[in-house]
């Protein structure tokens, strides 16, 4: 049974199909949904640059979130909203884990080969480290 | 003018290359200029001549040192009073454990090891001494431990830290003369004055398209930071201190900080950091790698032994402490400008700047590296309560922490059943 579901959301066109695919997954199971927006600091984080990085992504999130939550609306999904802060794939497999997810539903991001080697991609590491059924959306 | 347009392109199209690659590689853009700084010169130097990028020019000084200490001011500025105002007598032992170590460590090694002369040494120790506020707020961030008592202790120290930096590179070089004493009296005065008078001034005049709030900081900070230069002293000190007096008030003011940024990243910093990288000797460094790591091992390993132990004390787990000591270990903006001061006032040659700045970069990244690759503990988020729980005993043990989660279990499932029946 699905009662709850997340999804990684970035704002992107394929985290959009991800929640949009949710969202119509949610709706058929009666499912809640949690969005998740991770807001990644530069490495390393500087001073100054850093809070403003933040306080842009919460801001571009926010406005993001208020156009979501019409489409739950919509839908008549129950649905929550929320911004972390720091790697991707830890905070959405720490995320589905705390808050007992019965699956993350996320897209596939096209990173370039030095991004992949630089940071690792998220979809790959939240594959092999979710407690629960990972959906990548393509 | 012809010329000076040609110069300005030439740099705003390297700030933009910089940023550009800052977003590709999800790099600092503090970082990615000061490459950028590097490789140009290098390029340009070997194709034109090292002259091409006027570097030099007073203009281009003036908008460089302008940008430190906006910089500086706005790094001052994020200080949390409330979070300082309780911590700091707790962060005070962890903040000058955290300063002292590296300062004297790394200042030693230069001399002792590198035969740096006297001044060269202190500066190094300076500059290696500081430690980034901002990657230990986004480790605490990243953990949830920013509300805890044991994230507000750590922040509250790395203030401390980076402020004996800052004291230490404007008054260990300053001669203390009849100067020294006018720049700190007219200091400390202003400093008191400044809380006081900013709020109303503001709130009196302030809120107008003629951005008065910003006419009256840059005066404040001009002003400090002629009577420091003066003094033979550095201008980001009463920068930073005025940025750390106003943090309660200015610093709350999200509108008029969000336009100093734009000010400070849209055209300052670009030109500081640009030509921070822009005196590196890429040949020094191919030339004495070992120079180069020998200060980059005496910077972590310092730092290590004086903040690692802080935090097996107020914490259990050994991955988590060496995680948070290892990030610790990192200070970008604070770490080029005492290289860049030392420069510019021939404490140090080019040679020592570049190992200087190659250390301070490699120090904000190879900590990160290092711990995001052997050390980044699972989640510990989860942990949170554990967390407060264990700041508030004090000793730490990890019975306690097994009896706590089996405790916490316990009524998670108390909570389950009652909610089942």
């Amino acid at each position: 049974m699905i009662t709850k579901l997340l999804v990684a959301y970035d704002g992107s066109r394929q985290s959009e199909k991800a929640f949009e695919f949710a969202l119509d997954m949610a709706a058929k199971y009666s499912a809640k949904i949690l969005v998740l927006a991770v807001a990644r600091p530069p490495e390393p984080p500087v001073q100054v640059e850093m809070k403003a990085v933040l306080e842009n992504a919460a801001q571009y999130y926010q406005e993001h979130f208020r156009r979501l939550s019409e489409h739950t609306a919509t839908a008549g999904v129950e649905a929550l909203f929320e911004v972390k802060v720091g790697h991707p794939a830890e905070q959405i497999v720490h995320l589905a884990k705390e808050e007992q997810a019965d699956a993350i539903v996320m897209g596939h991001r096209s990173e370039t080969l030095l991004q992949r080697w630089l940071l690792g991609s998220v979809a790959k590491r939240v594959l092999s480290y979710a407690h629960c059924t990972v959906i990548i959306v393509r | 003018m012809t010329e000076t347009w040609l110069l300005a392109t030439i740099w705003l199209g390297l700030a933009l290359i910089a940023t550009l690659l800052s977003i590709w590689l999800g790099i600092a853009t503090a970082l990615s200029e000061i490459v950028v700084g590097t490789v140009a010169q290098l390029i340009i130097g070997a194709l034109i001549g090292t002259a091409v990028l006027g570097a030099n020019d007073p203009w281009i000084k003036f908008l460089s040192g302008t940008g430190a200490i906006i910089l500086t001011f706005l790094a001052g500025a994020e200080l949390d009073p409330v979070v300082f105002k309780e911590k700091w007598k707790e962060a005070l032992g962890i903040g000058l454990a955290g300063f002292f170590a590296p300062f004297f460590g790394c200042a030693a090694v230069a001399y002792y090891c590198l035969h740096w002369t006297t001044e060269a040494s202190w500066l190094t120790g300076v500059a290696l001494s500081t430690t980034s506020v901002a990657v230990v707020y986004a480790v605490m961030l990243e953990f949830g431990l920013n509300e805890s008592t044991y994230g507000k202790t750590v922040l509250a120290a790395c203030f401390i830290n980076d402020l004996g930096t800052v004291m230490a590179l404007g008054l260990i070089f300053a001669p203390f003369t009849m100067r020294t004493m006018i720049f700190v009296i007219i200091g400390v005065a202003v400093f008191i004055l400044l809380p006081f008078i900013t709020p109303r001034f503001f709130k009196r005049y302030g809120g107008r398209p003629s951005e008065l709030e910003a006419k009256f900081l840059l005066l404040a900070l001009f002003g400090m930071g002629f009577l420091a230069s003066w003094a033979d002293s550095e201008a980001v000190l009463p920068a930073y201190l005025i940025g750390m007096v106003l943090a309660g008030t200015v610093g709350k003011d999200h509108m008029l900080i969000r336009r100093l940024r734009t000010l400070t990243f849209g055209l300052l910093t670009p030109f500081y950091f640009i030509r921070a990288g822009s005196f590196v000797s890429v040949p020094a460094l191919i030339m004495g790698p070992i120079i180069f790591l020998i200060l980059l091992a005496a910077k972590i390993v310092t730092k290590l032994a004086a903040v690692y132990p802080v935090t097996v004390i107020f914490k259990s787990s050994r991955k988590e402490g060496m995680y948070t000591t290892l990030l610790m270990s990192t200070g970008l903006t604070f770490g080029s400008i005492s290289a860049l001061f030392g420069l510019s006032h021939g404490i140090i040659d080019t040679n020592q700047y570049s190992y200087l700045i190659a250390t301070v970069v490699a120090s904000a990244v190879v900590p990160t590296l290092i711990a995001n690759a052997f050390f980044l503990p699972g989640h510990l988020l989860g942990d949170a309560l554990e967390e407060e729980e264990i700041v508030k005993i004090g000793k730490p043990r990890k019975k306690f922490l097994a009896a706590l989660k089996s405790k916490l279990i316990r009524s998670r499932s108390a909570e389950v059943k009652g909610e089942g029946s």
